[in-house]
């Protein structure tokens, strides 16, 4: 079964794609194989759907997904987000995190908030933050705390720096370990940056100058090879962009 | 939908790197984005991209009968289409402010400079005239809609043909474009919006700004003007104060751009006339780009036809026999009919029918040879009046007698009742 | 006027497939009978507008049409659905206003968008895709379908499977003309639109003008089933063309 999709791994799929298996004639207990179908892939019945266009991606030990470009965040749990503050209600945050949903995110979700001590968020302001609720039958919701109670670099955002948008597919290139990306910006200057995965970036640096070219080498390295990626950061780097 | 909401940093930013005479994409306080002009297949269709901005205006025309008090005149109209494509803000059919701001500068800016001579357009005074009608569609808002906007609809507006008309003594003859040559539309001038947005009460300027700037300014001031430095309309908005030496300097600056953005569409309309004559490819397919990895394009490909014809076949004599049509007039339930080419006409039957809904079968059946009956009684008569009468007898006859029915029928209903009970 | 005009351009530059000569040389007819419809050479570009989440261009030989989606976002109270999807689907003229028949083509857009798109896993959202006419030269409800399949796919939306429209036409001699321009369409006896599904080749909506025997639709369904392939060929090699420097 897996090496059906072994096969496949680097290739692009388009949706309505299936994999179909010939179930083996005596089931053997012993060991039944199991495949996890990450995003992009949906079990039907014996086969497995491809439902998005990209890439087959495999993960060891059995996790395969679809590795696409949207554009359109659609929350999941667990994944961390930059968000922007659109009211405040009652005893909730309202959350823009970019989805078809405003995330809430309590006030008692900060590091070291208490009923008395409100953490001090304005509407407008951005939050770095991770979805503990994310269905799609359900309203999302965020924290800025780990189960620990830790902000874990989480929190709102100081002043300064830049947010723009990149595509889902760039953010997850660049927060990949071993990011070949990120190696590469990182070569060029100090800056400081954190990756939403609903793709919103947030970058700051020195000098207004250094962000600005920070966020124009991301949002134009979308489609480009490692080869010219690195061309056009060593040119920057020499100064003759 | 709701649009994304700008978030301080964004602000923040924005507006310390206008202090410091930087923008988001690198240019220069006066530099404008890169303007692309490309024409359509048909006469009169042109898009503009500034940048990110893409709008496409397409110009078309239309014999009506002119205004009254301006009997020999043409008319221009001016339709700017907020495309929900364009931006998740824009709804359908919505009269935004965006949208009527846009609409009035754009003919502000290409009616009321009187650019396009509209005596010309007059074809019998008082009586037809041309109607020449600019749609402008916004397709992705990334700022300064308007002056891609006009840029367009000028642009637009220069390729432009109208059919030729010719007239003898009263009649009007509308030539196609296979009879004779379309004519251009003659325009005096062409006017050009430039829009400078302010920042911090005016005291930063920038020209051509983009969405994310235009969110953060203060103030926008624009101006349309022709490459002759004529200022044909200028309009402020925002609320800001301006000193008189700033919008001189904008209007300095404007003449400049007018004049550079003059002679690109004048380029791209000369490479289109020169592409059209010379039978080389022209239009927006030809203007897909070929390079980037995100667009393909096949050639003609030919589609194998070789056993369609006996798979057609074989799913046709696979398919149940479809049941025979019927030739004559069917009336599924009382009170229906039919009524279609080659059919009986059953008119005759259908008033009495609808009072007649608790008749039995028989009845009906009955009626119907009868209807029949008197149908070719009156189709066969000559004179109009005497159909008339010839139904109203036959009716009245039916309605007494189906009446009489009825009321026989309703009573052993009754009686039905009467021992339920 | 524009068709006509339109009509005229091509008649500079392009030659007509063999199907049109016939009238003129009687005894070519066969070897022309015998050739196989064409369709004209197709061009797409996907990602081509920065603010909806999914774009595409779609060109068929002159005609060619414009597609934005947005989704899953945000939906009016008014039209939520609460087990899926609210698809709606907007047609732009170029001229005017939106008329019936724009209605009506968009109809036939969104109820072939509704069978491929599984809905159910973005409830109480909303997409919205818009379908701007760039320029009609016949057979432009099949580009329509065509550019919709493609901006949907670019915007990432789950599908089960891909669509592809083909519009046949009938001329006079009840030879069948797939892809026809539009004096192709003006001249024909029938004229009909099919959506095909990529798993199974089966036809997900029928739009049809004009008459025709029950064998003459079936060969149009059996030609449009053919010429899909090529639109879904042109799908994969256009997206892997897309991905080529991700591998």
């Amino acid at each position: 079964m897996q090496a059906c999709f072994k096969d496949k791994v680097g290739d692009v799929l388009l949706p309505g794609d299936v994999f179909s298996f010939q179930m083996p004639e005596s089931i053997t207990d012993s060991k039944p194989e199991k495949v996890v179908c990450g995003p992009g892939l949906r079990r039907n019945g014996d086969e497995v759907l491809v439902c998005k266009s990209g890439i087959l991606r495999h993960k060891q030990p059995n996790l395969y997904w679809i590795d696409s470009q949207q554009r359109r965040y659609v929350p999941g749990k667990g994944e961390s987000v930059i968000g922007i503050i659109t009211a405040k209600s009652g005893d909730i945050f309202k959350v823009d995190v970019g989805g078809s949903e405003q995330a809430s995110l309590s006030y008692l979700a900060f590091e070291g908030a208490t009923k008395r001590n409100r953490p001090n968020v304005q509407v407008g302001d951005l939050v770095y933050s991770q979805f503990i609720i994310a269905n799609k039958d359900m309203e999302p919701e965020l924290v800025c705390i780990d189960s620990c109670g830790r902000a874990n670099g989480m929190g709102v955002f100081g002043a300064g720096g830049l947010l723009f948008k990149v595509s889902l597919g760039l953010v997850r290139r660049l927060l990949a370990p071993q990011s070949e990306i990120a190696k590469d910006l990182e070569k060029m200057f100090p800056f400081e940056i954190v990756v939403g995965m609903n793709g919103r970036v947030w970058v700051k640096s020195k000098t207004i100058q250094q962000t600005l070219i920070v966020a124009n080498l991301l949002e134009s390295c979308e489609n480009m090879t490692a080869q010219q990626r690195q061309t056009l950061f060593r040119r920057v780097a020499d100064g003759s962009i | 939908m709701r649009d994304t909401p700008l978030s301080n940093c964004e602000r923040d930013f924005l507006l310390k790197a206008i202090e410091e005479k930087k923008r988001l994409d690198g240019r220069q306080t006066y530099d404008y984005r890169s303007i692309k002009i490309s024409f359509g297949t048909d006469y009169g269709c042109c898009f503009v991209d500034l940048g990110k901005t893409r709008i496409m205006a397409q110009v078309s025309c239309e014999l009506i009968t002119p205004k009254e008090n301006r009997p020999n005149e043409g008319i221009m109209f001016f339709n700017i289409e907020l495309s929900p494509m364009a931006s998740p803000a824009f709804e359908m059919g919505r009269q935004s402010e965006l949208l009527v701001k846009l609409n009035r500068q754009l003919e502000r800016c290409l009616r009321n400079s009187k650019c396009i001579d509209t005596e010309s357009l007059c074809v019998v005074s008082g009586e037809k005239v041309w109607q020449i009608r600019v749609d402008v569609h916004l397709l992705n808002h990334d700022g300064n809609l308007m002056d891609a906007a006009s840029i367009a609809a000028i642009a637009a507006l220069c390729h432009f043909r109208r059919p030729d008309v010719g007239i003898q003594g009263e009649e009007v003859t509308v030539y196609s474009t296979e009879e004779r040559d379309p004519i251009p539309l003659s325009i005096y001038h062409m006017p050009i919006c430039v829009s400078f947005s302010f920042f911090q009460q005016g005291t930063y300027l920038l020209v051509d700004p983009c969405e994310r700037e235009e969110r953060v300014m203060d103030g926008l001031l624009m101006i349309a003007m022709n490459k002759h430095r004529e200022i044909c309309s200028i309009q402020s908005s925002g609320g800001i104060m301006l000193l008189k030496d700033q919008v001189l300097r904008c209007s300095k600056i404007a003449s400049v751009k007018v004049s550079e953005i003059t002679e690109l569409i004048n380029k791209a309309l000369e490479n289109d006339k020169k592409a059209r004559k010379t039978g080389g490819k022209f239009g927006f397919a030809e203007s897909l780009p070929q390079e980037r990895i995100t667009a393909l394009k096949t050639d003609v490909s030919p589609v194998e036809m070789s056993d369609v014809k006996e798979k057609a076949n074989e799913i046709v004599q696979r398919a149940e026999v479809p049941p025979q049509t019927v030739p004559s007039p069917v009336l599924t339930a009382p009170g229906t009919g039919q009524v279609g080419e080659g059919l009986e006409n059953s008119w005759g039957l259908e008033e009495e029918e609808e009072e007649e809904e608790e008749e039995t079968m028989e009845l009906e059946e009955g009626h119907k040879e009868k209807g029949r009956g008197d149908m070719v009684v009156i189709s066969d008569s000559d004179s109009e009046e005497e159909d008339v009468v010839i139904l109203n007898q036959v009716t009245t006859k039916e309605k007494a007698s189906s009446s009489n029915q009825q009321g026989a029928v309703a009573s052993k209903q009754k009686q039905k009742k009467k021992r339920r009970k | 006027m524009p068709s006509s005009l339109s009509a005229q351009n091509k008649n500079k530059r392009r030659q007509f497939p063999a199907t049109v000569f016939w009238f003129s040389l009687g005894i070519v007819m066969e070897v022309c009978g015998s050739s196989s419809p064409t369709l004209r050479e197709f061009g797409c570009e996907q990602n081509l507008l920065s603010r909806p989440d999914g774009s595409s261009s779609f060109v068929q030989g002159d005609t060619s049409v414009l597609a934005g989606v947005y989704g899953p976002a945000e939906v009016k109270v008014s039209k939520e659905i609460y087990d899926r999807a609210t698809l709606e689907v907007v047609m732009q003229p170029k001229v005017g206003l939106p008329t019936v028949r724009e209605r009506a083509r968009e109809q036939c857009v969104r109820e072939t968008c509704k069978a491929s798109l599984l809905s159910t896993l973005h409830p109480r959202s909303s997409l919205t895709l818009v379908l701007q006419v760039v320029h009609d030269d016949g057979s432009l409800l099949s580009c329509f379908l065509n550019s919709a399949c493609m901006a949907l796919m670019d915007a990432g939306l789950p599908m089960s499977c891909l669509f592809a429209g083909v519009t046949c036409a009938i001329d006079t001699d009840g030879q069948v003309i797939t892809d026809p321009n539009a004096a192709q369409e003006k001249e024909s006896r029938a004229l009909m639109t099919f959506a095909i599904d990529s798993t199974e080749r089966r036809v997900m909506m029928s739009s049809t003008r004009g008459s025709f025997t029950v064998h003459e639709l079936q060969q149009c369904i059996a030609v449009s089933q053919k010429a899909s392939d090529k639109i879904f060929q042109f799908y994969r090699d256009s997206v892997r063309r897309r991905y080529s420097k991700t591998l």
